[in-house]
């Protein structure tokens, strides 16, 4: 049995004096996709951003290949960063409006990277060809293109830095249902190429059991249960 | 409807700031047409020295008081002083000194405002304390005091309107940033390493910056006032530099003998504040991103 | 007579970039008692059509066709005319009911004060509102009439939305996407709501959704629309459960509880559509004479279509 990729335990976070998260504890092997289940309220999109340290529990571990993200200096972290990314649940608001959409995706491979302009130009390319995007969309303007290209803009966007876990908030509750197939099947067929667990946020359970290897349940901040699920789409290549 | 045709390089330069609409700018009637009599001011005050039919400051005691004529188009003042020349070196005066209140209330407001609203916490309840109490002053006496305290001159003139407006900026700044900074994208800009620098500049600033743009624009016009008033009153520029509330200042006196010494300068005046106000609802207009095509927007 | 017939409307939009046909052509009809959906996704038209029927669009839109509502057509009413309509026989429960409501306002009063508007001396405002809320399944109505929006629930919010909608009792009432956004567990609840409003009742609905299941539970016929124009139209178990159209067909098919089986492509541009049928770019059981011939709607293997291939 290989190390979990992640272990999450006792997670505690308060927001204006209610607990929004009670304990709560799980982990995350790499390559898979834990679904987890929750009604608005339930605490699921605080402890998405937990996991990637953008809000911080006040107890509680976060290891990420048997090392506490809560105990990490910021240097140490943000050799890390990279790995572990996020998406979002609107769309609309998930990209610079003012900025073009090569410049969202190739900002990342600019913040760690030091290529040229040129070299950028073929990364970016390369990327967005793996997402389904067309060379027109990069000159575009986020309010120019549809809630699914946007989500596959965001994809092209993290892949860039070869994560190994991402945080996907109700990445598609918020396109239509074709778009939604077309969307999940990317997210499916890019953790086969490049290895990376999902924690796959949705108030939906047919999609969770679509596209889940195990679901949490989540419920006024505590686990209620981890199932595991034996409905998982498989995408053939 | 003339076609301007700005030069490729301030485009790339100006758009990379933000990404201001020229198609939009060209297409707004009211914006193209204010800026080009802004243009055409503006050219009038830079090339004051040149095309001033006389110096503004000779006094020449035996033409005093002329009404306008063909020596002197809009008149003489009761020194001797041709009107049209002051009103022109006067634009200067008025604009030097109403950029450098907004530039230099431009730049407190954003790095004020910014920082309150970006870092929150006790830089943030400090700052706002501070902006509540500069607001609470009123305008034009909190002027004079400073004014009255420094002294005259056009330095202080500029100090005092600053002092007096950086609040606003601020305040305005500050929500801004508040209400862009809960986006998803600064969320993401986060995840992906981007550092506090980065987030600042590349996506908080362009996404804050509209609406100060507006206000920038529109109190030019104000500031004009404000300078205007303060001269007016006798403080704030000595009158011997021209300036067109210094001029209405010193025409008061001679309302019924010679109105015209009044008349032009607050021609002037109301003008410029007017082409500038236009300009700013124009620009508000222009760079609102919610105006969408209403037919894409609904379907 | 149906209570609505819309006969050929057609409505575009002119923008910069050219002429945006949101709908094309669309015919149907909606009798009394009966609830329709337009069933779609975003660019199909189907919100225009609502909005339509509101005449709530902007007034440089271009429309064509007849609206007739009781056998008057709405495109050629005044704006006083729409104003005896709009409210009383035709309402609206709109998308976002957060956003629709005055935050200032107790919640009975939201619906009380449009009693006091009417003359009707015999009815007790507050009374009424109190009893529209009961009748909503609204919990601890005196309670909740005399506190604020924001201290309803999403679902509490919903229904009050709805009860503003039916205080004047419309002979019909378009409902624009009620599930949009939701959670499941709110989205059973308003199926269930939605199903309590329209049982036994003589009102008609327009449901606009691209909710399947929402449609399937509650709407009597459905029209889907793809690009302005309606492609499949019929009794809503008969299309859901055996749709025709390959649009529909792959629509279906694409819910994740039916295979999750992505449709190809995008719909196209409505600036740009192309030639012969709208969707045959993404069809697979595209044919030959799909690329040129557009197809019109007819009743084709049982089932009004617009296929070539049925």
């Amino acid at each position: 049995m290989s190390p979990p990729l992640i272990e999450v335990r006792g997670l505690q976070k308060s927001y204006n004096g209610s607990m929004v998260l009670n304990g709560v504890s799980f982990t995350i092997m790499e390559g898979e996709t834990l679904g987890l289940f929750g009604i608005s309220g339930s605490g699921k999109t605080t402890l998405g951003r937990c996991m990637v340290l953008l809000d911080r529990p006040e107890q509680g571990e976060i290891l990420y290949q048997r090392r506490d993200l809560l105990k990490m200096n910021s240097k140490e972290f943000s050799r890390l960063r990279p790995s572990l990314q996020m998406i979002f649940q609107h769309p609309e608001s998930s990209l610079n409006p003012r900025i073009k959409v090569f410049q969202s995706i190739a900002e990342p491979l600019q913040i760690h990277q030091n290529l040229s302009m040129s070299e950028l130009h073929y990364e970016v390319a390369k990327l967005v060809e793996h997402v389904g995007l067309k060379a027109e969309h990069l000159e575009r303007y986020p309010n120019q293109l549809s809630g699914g290209e946007i989500q596959r803009a965001i994809l092209a966007r993290i892949i860039s830095l070869k994560p190994t876990f991402i945080v996907a908030d109700e990445p598609t509750s918020m396109l239509d249902a074709s778009v939604q197939a077309q969307i999940l099947r990317l997210m499916m067929k890019l953790q086969e190429r490049i290895k990376v667990a999902y924690l796959f946020i949705s108030h939906d359970l047919d999609v969770l059991r679509a596209v889940s290897d195990r679901i949490a349940y989540i419920d006024n901040g505590s686990i209620t249960s981890i199932e595991k699920n034996d409905e998982k789409k498989s995408w053939i290549s | 409807m003339k076609m301007i045709n700005p030069s490729r390089w301030q485009l790339l330069w100006f758009g990379r700031i933000c990404r201001i609409p020229y198609q939009k700018v060209l297409e707004n009637k009211i914006v193209s047409i204010c800026l080009i009599l802004l243009g055409i001011v503006l050219l009038l005050a830079i090339l004051a020295p040149m095309i001033a039919p006389y110096d503004p400051n000779a006094i020449d005691l035996k033409n005093s008081l002329h009404p306008p004529s063909t020596a002197y188009p809009l008149g003489t003042d009761h020194l001797g002083r041709d009107v049209l020349s002051r009103l022109l070196y006067g634009a200067t005066t008025s604009f030097v000194i109403a950029i450098s209140v907004v530039g230099l209330s431009l730049v407190l407001g954003l790095l004020l405002g910014g920082a309150a609203g970006y870092y929150g916490g006790w830089l943030d309840e400090t700052i706002s304390r501070l902006m509540d109490l500069f607001l609470s002053f009123p305008g034009i006496i909190f002027a004079l005091a400073i004014v009255g305290a420094l002294g005259s001159g056009v330095l202080n003139l500029i100090i005092a309107l600053s002092l007096v407006n950086w609040a606003s900026y601020a305040r305005l700044m500050r929500g801004q940033v508040l209400s862009t900074k809960n986006n998803d994208y600064i969320s993401s800009a986060r995840v992906i390493g981007a550092s506090d620098r980065r987030i600042l500049c590349r996506h908080i600033l362009p996404n804050s910056l509209a609406p100060v743009v507006v206000l920038a624009t529109m109190d030019i016009g104000h500031v004009i006032l404000a300078a205007a008033a303060l001269s007016f009153l006798g403080l704030g520029i000595p009158p011997s530099i021209p300036e067109w509330g210094s001029m209405l200042n010193a025409g008061k006196e001679f309302m019924r003998t010679a109105p015209y010494l009044t008349i032009f300068p607050g021609i002037a005046i109301t003008f410029t504040v007017i082409l500038f106000s236009l300009l700013g609802d124009g620009f508000r207009d222009i760079l609102d991103p919610n105006k969408e095509e209403t037919g894409l927007a609904i379907a | 007579m149906p209570l609505l017939e819309v006969e050929k409307l057609e409505v575009c939009f002119s923008t910069k970039l050219g002429g945006v046909k949101a709908v094309n052509g669309v015919s149907f009809g909606i009798e009394e008692g009966e609830t329709f959906g337009l069933i779609g996704e975003s660019g199909s038209g189907k919100s225009v059509i609502g909005m339509s029927i509101l005449r709530l669009l902007p007034k440089n839109t271009h429309m064509s066709g007849s609206i007739l509502f009781q056998e008057s057509d709405l495109l050629k009413m005044s704006d006083r005319e729409l104003q005896d309509i709009r409210g009383k026989k035709i309402s609206l429960i709109p998308q976002n009911p957060t956003a629709s409501l005055n935050p200032l306002l107790k919640n009975g009063e939201q619906i009380s004060e449009i009693f006091e508007r009417q003359e009707n001396g015999n009815v007790k405002p507050w009374k009424a509102a109190i009893d529209m809320m009961e009748s909503l399944l609204i919990k601890n109505p005196e309670l909740s009439a005399k506190s604020y929006p924001h201290q309803l629930s999403g679902g509490m919010k919903q229904r009050l939305v709805a009860g503003i909608a039916l205080s004047l009792r419309p002979k019909l009432v378009v409902a624009d996407e009620p599930t949009k956004g939701l959670d499941s567990v709110s989205r059973e609840r308003t199926i269930d709501f939605f199903k309590h409003l329209n049982e036994g009742s003589e009102r008609s609905m327009l449901l606009i959704t691209h909710d399947l299941d929402l449609a399937y539970n509650i709407c009597d016929r459905i029209a889907v629309l793809y690009a302005g124009e309606i492609l499949e139209m019929g009794t809503a178990k008969e299309i859901l459960d055996s749709p025709k159209h390959p649009y529909t067909r792959g629509l279906v098919h694409s819910l994740p509880k039916n295979g999750l089986v992505p449709l190809e492509g995008s719909s196209p541009s409505l600036l740009n559509l192309p030639e012969g049928c709208f969707f045959h770019e993404r069809c697979s059981y595209q044919g030959f004479e799909c690329v040129k011939v557009h197809p019109d709607l007819k009743v084709r293997g049982g089932r009004l279509a617009r296929c070539l291939r049925l």
